[in-house]
């Protein structure tokens, strides 16, 4: 093992903690409303395919609004649900991960090569290139992200009244605070990103759609804002740490001595374990928003 | 306490909020109207008494004024002027700042967090700066020290509700709502009521809820009384008097009448043989502790709570492991047995934290009634529910001991007031005629009227032949009811009189002291 082998890792932790990093950091504005939304998998799963739909249409840019685009309607349907029409959150989200999974197969039958849609090589965002290797523009989003995320939520009023929401709606109520409105924005919010994350998959990352694309990323994210308490700079931390196992695990896989031994199917399920063993070893030292997952009625 | 109160005829007070004709119902909750064309004005510079038992309905008087409800019938003015609420944000618009009961803080936030929360300032400004000072200065004017950048969670039940008063004065309000505060902070009111008395001078207008006589006559001004939902009229403090209020509040005058025959049996039915237990914290919280108990016989147990007596009732119920001692019921050995054996031992419990040991809140009013009952028929045959049963059994005991609770099987035990969850528990304890009671402040939230009425079930149950064990902090209750009465200090019983030559300065000294008789 080399120096530019680490490198290569390194390089590629970066472009495969960013969808991580971008649903968790968005989840991390919901949940501190108060609304808890395992439908994230399925969010990144429809954007990837929309997302590539709306690349191959108008190009990369317009790609990832498509996602973000789609990411904010699932998520206002999800919002609506969970507050105007008191539904259970985690029905809700089920709902939203099962939907997109049936509709994605169903599109990509219909698309071409079945279970397959690859996004056409101009319509792919474009890397920065550097002497140091070739860098997504996404990666700095991700990194940026959950500081402004952060000064959002602990920094100013807005935040103060999102995690109000999320800890006692009815003192929130009190002060005049539009408890539905606000947890509708929140959670809808949230999902853009995720949203956001399942078009950088496709278009950028990957460039192409398949099946099951988003490949758990939704649920690892779930974990990862569990693991950071609703604090966005701990989501960089846990995206980083699946990143770099996801693909250590890669180049694990693929080593020629490794693949005779065990089958690389073995080799990639290790990122997850590896993260759900990492973000819940911590799990009991952080706090929840008190009245999380739990639907506001007036008494 | 004595003090000056200004005539409200001669100092030309302006009414500053009035509500006329309030009607209040819940759809589909309440078949009549929680609220009855109600009508109420405060003025500038009053302190305006609102009083009325449990359930009387003067809470949601306060959410209708504070805009926290929408009336279903009625108008309120301010100065005069119709307006309508439709928010509480609307009412703090028109000067009404509302303190609730359940104080509306966010837990984990300080002080100034929890202020600059209700601000219309801009979503993306942080006024925290700003606020602090503006704590300071509030703090400093009324009287009620506070530290802006306390944790809320970390402040005392006074601080929480000196801290909620901020937030309210915090608007500029005109009127002061405030729902039953001395239920939090009984030990510290005095220096709430100088604080509203204070605030009166200034020009505010108060409302200031209780269901205490005592408390309205000696902050308010005036006195509106409310009996289920209706107005029982309002009048001046100084011109009424205890006995007419009382009259309002429950109408027909209803004396506590309680006989007393002298104990008949000799039988012992629960015995204590030198106790000892761990508390919490692992310190030793029962050292030694032995009495007995007959049939038919109430032994109460006096002492400022913290003594043991939460410790004893649970090891004697076989919550709490005794590390010494024996506790023999009907001349059988149940030290450390499981509370399911106590309690087919005969020994009914009616916890101390009703909430939380009295019944398992999401459920509903019928399940927390035959929560003991329910493995044996007819509440259960062959596994099954027998629902009607249930039913009848549930309503019999609701209407007999006067609960409000609105549908048995749908409602969650969480939404009925602390006195009617106490009212199921008396009733779910008690109905069997059990052999044994251990009874931990059975009459805690209820008013004057239903603890009047449980004194009278106690001496039927004690006539009945039932065991009691009373512990209470309320002096008269333990005197009123009391065949013998001990006095427990740390731990301890530092002293046993017969109920009947026990000289109540005697008994209060040593509670006070903690020190036997010498």
């Amino acid at each position: 093992m080399n120096l530019a082998y680490l490198w290569g890792i390194f390089l590629g932790s970066l472009h495969a903690m960013v969808p991580i990093i971008l649903t968790g950091a968005g989840e991390v504005i919901g949940e501190s409303s108060g609304l808890f939304n395992i439908g994230l998998e399925g969010i990144i799963l429809m954007s990837a395919m929309t997302g590539a739909l709306g690349a191959d249409a108008a190009g990369p840019i317009v790609g990832l609004l498509v996602g973000v685009g789609t990411g904010f309607a699932i998520g206002l349907i999800f919002g609506s649900v969970c507050t105007y029409f008191k539904g259970v959150q985690l029905i809700a989200g089920v709902g939203i991960n099962l939907f997109s999974l049936g509709l994605v197969t169903f599109w990509l039958i219909h698309l071409g090569v079945p279970g397959h849609h690859a996004v056409a090589e101009e319509a792919r965002m474009v890397d920065i290139s550097t002497p140091l290797g070739d860098f997504s523009p996404m990666i700095f989003v991700a990194i940026g992200l959950p500081v402004v995320i952060y000064v959002l939520l602990y920094r100013t009023k807005l935040g103060l009244k999102i995690r109000a929401v999320g800890e006692n709606p009815q003192a929130a109520d009190v002060a005049g605070i539009n408890i539905h409105l606000l947890r509708l924005l929140s959670t809808a919010a949230g999902a853009s990103l995720a949203g956001l994350a399942g078009a950088y998959i496709s278009i950028d990352w990957l460039g192409s759609v398949t099946k099951e694309i988003s490949a758990g990323r939704g649920f690892i994210a779930l974990a990862t804002v569990v693991f950071s308490g609703l604090n966005p700079l701990l989501v960089l931390l846990g995206g980083f740490i699946f990143g770099f196992f996801d693909n250590l695990a890669v180049w694990v896989a693929t080593m020629p001595a490794v693949q005779k031994v065990i089958p690389w199917q073995f080799v990639s399920m290790v990122p997850y374990v590896v993260t759900l063993l990492v973000v819940t070893g911590v799990i009991g030292r952080v706090r929840f928003p008190a009245a999380m997952g739990i639907p506001y009625e007036r008494e | 306490m004595l003090k000056e109160k200004s005539d409200p005829v001669e100092g030309k007070l302006d009414i500053i909020l009035a509500g006329k004709g309030i009607c209040k119902g819940f759809p589909g909750v309440w078949e009549h109207l929680i609220l009855d064309h109600i009508d109420i004005d405060i003025q500038a510079g009053e302190i305006h008494a609102l009083l009325g038992e449990n359930g009387a309905g003067k809470t949601v008087i306060a959410n209708c004024l504070s805009g926290f409800y929408l009336l279903s019938e009625g108008q309120i003015y301010v100065k005069g002027n119709p307006v309508t609420l439709k928010s509480p944000r609307d009412g703090i618009r028109h000067g009404i700042g509302m303190v609730h009961q359940e104080l509306a803080l966010v837990k984990p936030f300080t002080v100034a967090q929890n202020i600059a929360l209700g601000l219309s300032s801009s979503d993306l400004s942080f006024p925290l700066p700003e606020v602090e000072d503006r704590v300071r200065e509030l703090s400093e004017k009324y009287g009620l020290s506070i530290d802006p950048l306390a944790r809320v969670e970390d402040l005392s039940a006074g601080e929480q509700q000196r801290a909620e008063i901020i937030k309210v004065l915090y608007h500029d309000p005109e009127i002061l709502i405030l729902d039953e505060p001395t239920s939090l902070i009984s030990a510290d009111a005095e220096r709430l009521f100088e604080v509203l008395e204070n605030m009166a001078e200034m020009g505010y207008g108060i409302l200031f809820i209780t269901h205490k006589i005592e408390e309205a006559l000696e902050v308010g001004d005036r006195v509106t009384v409310l009996r289920l939902g209706k107005s029982m009229g309002t009048r001046e403090t100084a011109k009424t008097d205890r006995t007419e209020l009382v009259k309002l509040m429950f109408g027909e005058h209803t004396p506590v009448h309680l006989e007393r025959k002298p104990v008949k049996s000799d039988k012992i039915v629960l015995e204590v043989k030198n106790l000892e237990a761990l508390a919490a914290d692992e310190e030793p919280a029962l050292q030694g502790v032995s009495f007995s108990i007959r049939e038919g016989e109430i032994v109460g147990f006096a002492g400022i709570s913290g003594n043991g007596q939460s410790e004893l009732a649970e090891v004697i119920t076989g919550l709490r492991r005794a590390t010494k001692g024996q506790v023999i019921i009907r001349e059988k050995d149940y030290t450390n047995h499981r509370p399911g054996e106590i309690i087919r031992a005969g020994v009914s419990h009616i916890p101390e934290k009703r909430r939380e040991m009295g019944v398992i809140e999401p459920m509903t009013a019928a399940e927390n009634v035959v929560l003991k009952d329910i493995r044996v028929s007819p509440f259960s045959k062959r596994s099954f529910l027998n629902i009607s049963h249930i039913t009848r059994h549930t309503e019999e005991i609701v209407s007999r001991f006067g609960a409000l609770v609105s549908d048995l099987w749908k409602s969650q035990t969480r939404i009925l007031s602390g006195g009617n969850i106490q009212r199921l528990i008396l009733g779910r304890e008690t109905w069997k005629m059990p052999r044994c009671i251990v009874a931990i402040y059975p009459t805690q939230g209820l008013d004057a009227k239903a603890i009047g009425h449980t004194w009278e079930l106690f001496m039927r149950l004690r006539e009945a032949g039932s065991a009691i064990l009373l512990v209470s902090e309320d002096l008269d209750e333990i005197m009123a009811l009391s065949d013998r009465i001990a006095v427990m200090s740390k731990g301890r019983i530092v002293g046993m009189f017969e109920g009947s030559g026990a000289r109540r300065e005697e008994i209060g000294l040593m509670i006070a002291t903690g020190a036997s008789k010498t």
